[in-house]
């Protein structure tokens, strides 16, 4: 058998799973995206139209930019507060050796608990009529900090990104843990050598060569945060409750495809997914030539 | 970096494959086969209208099996019960209840009457939910066939009829009631009684808040937002107008920024004060528990709630009232704002249409409708049947003596933004103090405006 066709035998599995479940389900999205919908009926060629609709329609046109910047700021909050965390842990793990593994392990306990059940559990504990949160702010005299938090519209989505950073902390950590142990010891001996403070020689020698992780790591927090729906829904409704203030475009997409439920909804929510797709993946490309080309710098 | 790669790769290539080509285990291509075999077959279960051939088809001595589906997964006992009925009754056929998950009903249904082992009979959903399965041709019409379906409330049919072709595609089996229902102990305590007019309610609300109690159980939170439009019925259809205003806003007359409507917006940021504190970060779970454990009086809601109430505390008193109209309403009667809840109809690919409309046609009988209001506790559509409980009852006479539509509901879920979906995000923003009423009217109208016209 010549070696191309021993190839295909070999490949034609996975590239059959993947076409069906993955290839299958985006490539039709993408065609309902360009037709009308009247229930599941199929009323004729729109072309852009449903694009158009949702930067036209009130109050798509304000929900959609409203999500998208609710998204930028998950991200930004998550990379400031997760990742910068993450780091921490895992440079302070790294450096007092004792109780790592059982850190390790209780950091990424959170993991096994999938987001909806998380959002679920924090907004009883955030609860302000019974929730223990305030009862204890409360007991300790702390009056003025017993607030509504999710129903506060100042409050809701960063307790949103920090309960979502409470989860995956243990992720960034890992990533770190695994990249610092790979630094040769020589580095910093070296740089203790010189002179190096413990900041300088983090700032100047670990960091940089933490770059391959840090881009791992902030790629997939990107893709996971513009995808961010389940723990949302969880904490603050498909409305993005209180008043919108955590509306994010996952949300966005599972009202127009499930809650209003309009003869329209295939048309536009497939439209809305394939932006979705396209922005993340686009970015995600942009930022892995980005990072790899800092990569190259280093060596 | 891919380029570097792929010239690696080829020069480990040719001895590495022959080798494995070699050792190959012989029944790999078996395996290979057998798997994209394994898949097809997976997929031909998947895809709508494959295999899996329903009990229906099988005739045996002229017996037919009709396939009922139902997004009701709580009352499948109740249903197989008022179904013996009708078995009993038509001994020929045979009916079997299969209930799917609230939230799954949608699509679940639509795409089993696109393949052809759907249903012979859904429940269906009313009004605007009822409009994408009509509209892709997927149910019967059932006018001049189900004859009993004339002497239905109009109101009750509206909820059934396609919005283009205003056919009737179900027989609605029953409609929901809009009312406060009340701690009868809290209100006897307090010396309070049902108010009679809009300022005995304010006087007895402020009463029971003086007194450390939750005067109306109110919620705003994540879950909660679908309730505001229903506890602006309650309180506000008869401020701006009732029936008449919908009219005139079908017709084209008035529209949403009128100043009678921007009013009864605007009660409830005036009840505010009588909700649990910090209304919009509460959920429908806590002011239930509120309300059945006596640390709230009063529960605006639907006649929906009276059963799960009546079960987190079986020994709760519980009363109904209809609002009374605020002062300055155009309707001066308190008003019971309703809605029709579903109905049942006939898939357009049923094998057996004859067997499927003499069971949607028995569901048009008082049998049906006695079994139904009994067995499940809800207020039946079928005209002259009464519920056998007395608050029910009660919540059924309030309507027929002066019910109105609930508007957003009934008219403004045929288009997508839906009405009710922005208004129920305005009124939130508006107890979250960032938007006043005025703003809110607006948003409404601007967002029907999308699709809907007046006088269509």
């Amino acid at each position: 058998m010549p070696r191309w066709r021993v190839l295909v035998v070999f490949l034609l599995p996975a590239v059959l799973l993947y076409s069906v479940f993955i290839v299958y389900p985006l490539l039709s999205a993408f065609h309902y995206s360009f037709f009308e919908w009247r229930g599941i009926r199929q009323a004729g060629f729109a072309g852009l139209g449903n694009y158009r609709d949702l930067f036209t329609v009130y109050p798509y046109d304000r929900q959609l930019w409203r999500a998208f910047a609710h998204n930028a700021l998950f991200f930004a909050g998550t990379m400031l507060i997760q990742n910068t965390v993450g780091l921490l842990f895992a440079l302070l793990l790294f450096r007092y050796g004792r109780g790592r593994r059982f850190l390790q392990a209780a950091f990424t306990t959170p993991y096994l608990v999938d987001p909806l059940v998380v959002g679920y559990l924090w907004s009883l504990l955030l609860n302000p009529t019974f929730g223990p949160v305030n009862a204890l702010l409360e007991a300790a005299g702390l009056d003025s900090w017993a607030l509504p938090w999710l129903g506060d519209t100042r409050t809701a989505l960063p307790v949103i990104i920090v309960v979502n950073a409470w989860q995956w902390v243990g992720f960034p950590m890992l990533l770190f843990s695994a990249a610092l142990a790979g630094i040769p010891a020589e580095y910093h001996e070296a740089a203790r050598v010189d002179g190096a403070s413990a900041w300088q020689a983090f700032r100047r020698v670990t960091l940089p060569l933490l770059t391959p992780a840090i881009g791992v790591v902030s790629v997939l927090t990107f893709i996971g945060n513009f995808n961010a729906f389940g723990l949302v829904y969880a904490m603050a409704g498909s409305t993005g409750s209180p008043a919108g203030s955590t509306d994010v475009l996952g949300l966005l997409f599972y009202r127009v495809a499930f809650v209003e439920g309009g003869v329209e909804a295939i048309g536009r929510s497939s439209a809305l997914a394939v932006l979705m797709f396209v922005f993340v993946f686009g970015v995600s490309l942009l930022a892995g030539s980005y990072f790899r080309r800092r990569e190259r710098t280093l060596v | 970096m891919r380029y570097r790669r792929l010239p690696a790769l080829a020069a480990a290539g040719p001895g590495t494959w022959k080798a494995r080509r070699r050792t190959r285990p012989p029944g790999l291509r078996r395996w290979i086969a057998g798997a994209a075999g394994a898949l097809a077959l997976t997929l031909a279960a998947c895809a709508p209208g494959g295999g899996a051939a329903g009990p229906g088809d099988a005739d045996d001595g002229g017996k037919v099996t009709l396939s009922l589906w139902s997004w009701r997964v709580e009352d499948v006992k109740a249903y197989e019960k008022i179904l013996a009925a009708f078995e009993r009754s038509h001994p020929r056929i045979d009916v079997e209840f299969k209930a799917f998950q609230a939230t799954e009903y949608n699509n679940i249904l639509a795409t089993g009457l696109s393949g052809s082992d759907g249903p012979d009979v859904a429940q269906l959903r009313a009004y605007g939910g009822l409009q994408p399965l009509v509209e892709a041709g997927q149910l019967v019409p059932l006018d001049g066939k189900v004859e009993a379906l004339s002497g239905f409330d109009p109101k009750l049919l509206e909820g059934a009829k396609g919005h283009k072709d205003g056919k009737i595609y179900g027989v609605p089996f029953a409609y929901q009631t809009l009312q406060v229902l009340y701690n009868k102990k809290l209100f006897a305590d307090h010396g309070i009684r049902p108010p009679a007019t809009w300022d005995e309610m304010i006087a007895a609300a402020g009463k029971l808040k003086a007194a450390g109690i939750t005067p109306f159980a109110v919620a705003a939170g994540p879950d909660a937002t679908w309730t505001l439009p229903i506890v602006h019925e309650i309180f506000g259809n008869a401020r701006y107008g009732g029936a008449k205003f919908r009219d005139a806003v079908l017709s084209g007359g008035k529209k949403f920024t009128d100043p009678d409507f921007t009013a009864s917006i605007k009660l409830i940021k005036d009840l505010e004060p009588y909700f649990p504190k910090n209304v919009v970060a509460v959920k429908i779970p806590d002011v239930q528990a509120l309300f059945a454990t006596g640390k709230a009086a009063m529960y605006p809601t639907g006649s929906f709630d009276l059963a799960p109430v009546l079960q987190a505390n079986p020994s709760l008193e519980v009363g109904a009232f209809p609002v009374p109209p605020p002062p300055g309403s155009p309707v001066t009667t308190p008003v019971t704002p309703g809605w029709a809840d579903g109905s049942f109809g006939v898939n357009a690919k049923s094998r057996h249409q004859a067997e499927a409309l003499e069971l949607v046609e028995w569901m048009a009988t008082p049998e049906f409708g006695r079994l139904y209001a009994t067995e499940l506790k809800q207020l039946s559509a079928v005209p002259g049947v009464t519920p056998p409980d007395p608050l029910l009852a009660e919540m059924a006479a309030n309507y027929a003596a002066h019910g109105a539509p609930y508007m957003l509901l009934v008219d403004f879920r045929y288009g997508q933004p839906n009405g009710d979906a922005i208004f129920r995000d305005e009124v939130q923003k508006m107890l979250a103090g960032q938007t006043d009423p005025a703003a809110v009217a607006e948003s409404l109208q601007k967002g029907v405006e999308q699709w809907f016209t007046a006088g269509n």
